[in-house]
């Protein structure tokens, strides 16, 4: 781990992030190089004889790599992020590439689960979660690997994939100011093409290239590494894959695990875990709502009473509009108006903007490019002479950056602002500026909190429950067994869109109508509050209950009970309580993030402690027999094992 | 010393700092002191609605600002001070605010502009205020978010 590495400081999360992954996922390729009787293991000795493998052809990886592409590019709508960079998503479409959509949803969905309180925020990615979503699950599905194993390698290839983030960041500035040089001109079309066509060139090569490679070598690698490693190693990669589950949970009870709404954290767990994992994540979502209901109606009291605050806040608001609102209180009838904005102006705007925004993304304006050239129509509507269109261009090419969806309020302000100035309005460069610049920061910071933090989250753990089905009546929670089920994607799909999609439509027509009234008005109604409040209730039941899904953690060592040689955990632990000791590891995570703990070198030690606990310590022999017996001896004799694989002594079996 | 964080951010409250350093930090209230802001009374009033329930925002002007400041910096309560540039911390320093640390979370890039680092770039006026807290010694950082690690702008500044 590199955390204290690197003398001269300019390394920084990047590279840190990039050397840790580095060493993950190059590991398994360095041992594949080795040949297996160097580290003295037969070649039967890896994985549990995996179920099929896949030979990923030559088309099958071009269209992964297209997939990856996709899910760093415009062109979904603005979606993408939301959609196909999920490894969840990647998962199930990767398994329908290659043939077997429902074990690659499961696969996917395994993988998703450690990105679950993953925020992008102001160009800082901690992650590549769709690096670790296409590759990982093209890997462990063309292998045959189990999900958990593939969970540790994926979250690898996550933190390499930030390479092709950062590149990408530093390269686009470049393009700013080509995109400079053609406003210059009062090229307007020239200022779209540079926002868009440039950057998604230089993110095509640099993410096709890649994944397309890795596509068709990585299961090879993977499977060849697995297969020169010794027993109890690739049972650590088993048992990081059931411990790495708590982190993304964790990171992710950072936002919503908080106050009277933590009961219910618990509640969603304790109904998992009592229920041998049979109840559907749909009834514990729809149960969870209905909680939400009773605990907005009865629990909250705190909240502001809107009435009140807004009766005396508007009197100091409406003087301010009458200051220096240009955009009115109620949707404002513009008949003095010569030129005209149509709806298809707006429309259009809010499209490309809705498309584009992230297309030239960089440090230098992050969204600025993408600004400009959501207001091209705008301004060719708007604007005639050649200076006017030289002033806008620049005037919008400036740097810009909010949560593009709620964000959209501002967008909308500023196109009516711009309307009115072409009218004649004095509104000056200044007026729009401030404008921009004072609402993109609380605008992005609600929007984050609304998209990134809660919506995205909890629709994703509840697709994540969905696409992981339980095999059900079992003690102890398990995903071998497990069948996928496409429809987690599916679902997970259609509602984050049709939300995200109706939040920005909504944010940016309002905004032009209402301006800054539109932005008081919801503020102070505390309409968000309450959404928030309710989605964290729902939040931590479905939070709860996907932690009693994936996270696991078994006791290996024995007892003897009445004569009779039992697991510690399975005979004393789980009958008084269930997955205690997952609970546990979850709220020792949650608590050890709050103490600032970096998520990333938790996230190593959990991988070491779970490799290292696979050692078997108590064993009298370090066998690397396939022969179930001694395979069953490895096991035991550590002190975790892998839920699955040690079956029981009388007649073990190393797979269900 | 309350101030858990003390930052300068052209955009003041967004997302990194609501959804970031607010929880990692398990700050109480955030104090906002910039002149521009504060005089508008339409970005003070979505400041302080933007922040998430139960953080309290203020907004201030720098001599309202350093005040408030002054009283803070004893006090138990864990606090987040905003500023918008460099030149305000400088002036909470010069009324002796104590700053030990002053996080440089987001400064846009623009004409006559020089990228130190990602996000953050800095105009020749702010250079010179940077160089004036170091030597007031009050140590400048980059740190864009709570899980990176903090780079001294001295290290940066040597390269310029």
């Amino acid at each position: 781990m590199s955390r204290h590495a690197g003398g001269l400081e300019r390394s920084h999360m990047y590279r840190k992030s990039a050397a840790v992954g580095a060493a993950l996922a190059l590991a398994m390729l360095l041992a594949a190089a080795m040949p297996a009787t160097v580290l003295g293991a037969s070649s039967a000795s890896g994985a549990p004889a995996s179920a099929h493998t896949i030979t990923v052809s030559v088309w099958q990886a071009a269209l992964i790599a297209i997939g990856y592409y996709l899910a760093n590019s415009p062109w979904l709508f603005g979606l993408a992020f939301f959609t196909l960079y999920r490894p969840l998503v990647a998962g199930f479409l990767v398994g329908l590439i290659l043939g077997d959509p429902a074990q690659g949803t499961l696969i996917g969905a395994a993988i998703n689960v450690p990105y679950l309180g993953f925020i992008s925020a102001g160009g800082n990615l901690p992650a590549d979660a769709s690096l670790a979503g296409w590759i990982g699950t093209t890997v462990a599905l063309a292998s045959g690997l189990d999900p958990t194993k593939a969970v540790a390698i994926a979250f690898g290839l996550g933190l390499l994939g930030t390479i092709i983030f950062y590149g990408r960041m530093a390269v686009d500035s470049v393009f700013a100011h080509w995109a400079d040089a053609r406003a210059e001109r009062a090229d307007i079309a020239g200022v779209a093409f540079m926002n868009l066509v440039p950057g998604q060139a230089f993110l095509f090569v640099v993410s096709f290239v890649p994944v397309f490679w890795l596509a068709l070598n990585g299961p090879t690698a993977v499977q060849d590494a697995l297969n020169a490693l010794p027993v109890w190693t690739v049972n650590g990669l088993v048992i990081a894959g059931g411990i790495l589950p708590a982190i993304g949970i964790a990171l992710n009870m950072r936002f919503i695990f908080r106050g009277s709404a933590i009961p219910y954290f618990f509640i969603g767990y304790i109904l998992m875990t009592a229920t041998h994992n049979s109840l559907s994540l749909v009834v514990v979502a729809a149960l969870g709502l209905a909680l939400a209901y009773l605990h907005l109606s009865f629990v909250r009291r705190d909240a502001p009473l809107p009435a009140e605050t807004a009766a005396q806040a508007s009197v100091a608001a409406q003087s301010a509009e009458a200051a220096s609102a240009p955009a009115g209180t109620a949707p404002v009838a513009r008949p003095s108006l010569g030129i005209r904005l149509t709806r298809g102006d707006l429309l259009k705007s809010w499209a490309l903007w809705t498309f584009f925004a992230h297309a030239n993304y960089n440090y230098e304006r992050l969204q600025g490019t993408g600004f400009a050239h959501a207001m091209t129509p705008i301004i060719r509507r708007l604007y005639t002479t050649e200076d006017e269109i030289r002033a806008a261009l620049k005037r919008h090419l400036v740097f810009f950056n909010t949560e593009p969806n709620f964000g959209n309020v501002v967008h909308g302000t500023v196109i009516a602002m711009e309307e009115q100035r072409a009218n004649g309005a004095a509104i000056d460069d200044d007026a729009i500026n401030s404008v921009k610049s004072g609402l993109m920061g609380p605008m992005a910071g609600i929007g984050d909190t609304l998209s990134q933090s809660t919506i995205t989250p909890i629709l994703l753990a509840l697709g994540i429950g969905i696409a992981g089905g339980k095999a059900s009546g079992t003690a102890v929670p398990t995903l071998a067994g497990a069948t996928g089920n496409p429809l987690g994607a599916i679902i997970y799909v259609v509602l984050v869109s049709v939300v995200i999609v109706a939040i920005g439509y909504t944010a940016w027509m309002q905004g032009y109508s209402r301006g800054r009234a539109f932005v008081t008005d919801i503020l102070r109604s505390g309409a968000i509050d309450r959404v928030l409040i309710g989605a964290g209730v729902m939040g931590n039941m479905v939070l709860g209950a996907l932690a009693a899904s994936f996270v696991v953690v078994n006791l290996a060592p024995t007892v003897t009970i009445a004569g009779a040689q039992m697991n510690l955990q399975a005979a004393v632990l789980d009958p008084l309580f269930p997955g205690a000791l997952a609970l546990g590891l979850v709220i020792m995570t949650w608590w050890l993030l709050r103490r600032r703990v970096n998520p990333l070198a938790l996230l190593v030690a959990y991988l070491v402690i779970s490799i290292v606990a696979a050692y078997p310590f108590f064993g009298p022999d370090h066998t690397t027999s396939s022969d179930p017996a001694a395979q069953y001896q490895v096991c035991t004799s550590s002190l975790l094992h892998p839920y699955y694989a040690c079956g029981t002594p009388p007649a073990p079996s190393a797979q269900p | 010393m309350s101030f858990r964080l003390v930052r300068i951010d052209d955009r003041l409250i967004h997302g990194q700092v609501v959804a970031g350093w607010l929880r990692a930090l398990g700050a109480k209230r955030i104090v906002i002191v910039d002149d521009a802001t504060a005089r508008d009374e339409f970005l003070r009033e979505v400041l302080t609605l933007a922040a998430p329930h139960g953080v309290p925002v203020e907004v201030f002007g720098l001599a309202d600002g350093a005040t408030r400041c002054l009283e803070l910096a004893s006090g138990p309560e864990p606090v987040i001070v905003l500023a918008r540039s460099p030149q305000t911390i400088v002036g909470l320093r010069q009324a002796g605010v104590p700053i030990e640390v002053v996080d440089l979370g987001g400064m846009g890039a623009g004409p006559g502009r020089r990228r130190l680092h990602k996000t953050i770039s800095v105009s020749p006026e702010e250079l010179e205020s940077l160089r004036e807290l170091e030597t007031m010694g009050t140590r400048v950082e980059i740190q864009i978010v709570a899980d990176d690690r903090p780079i001294p702008f001295r290290s940066l500044d040597s390269n310029l």
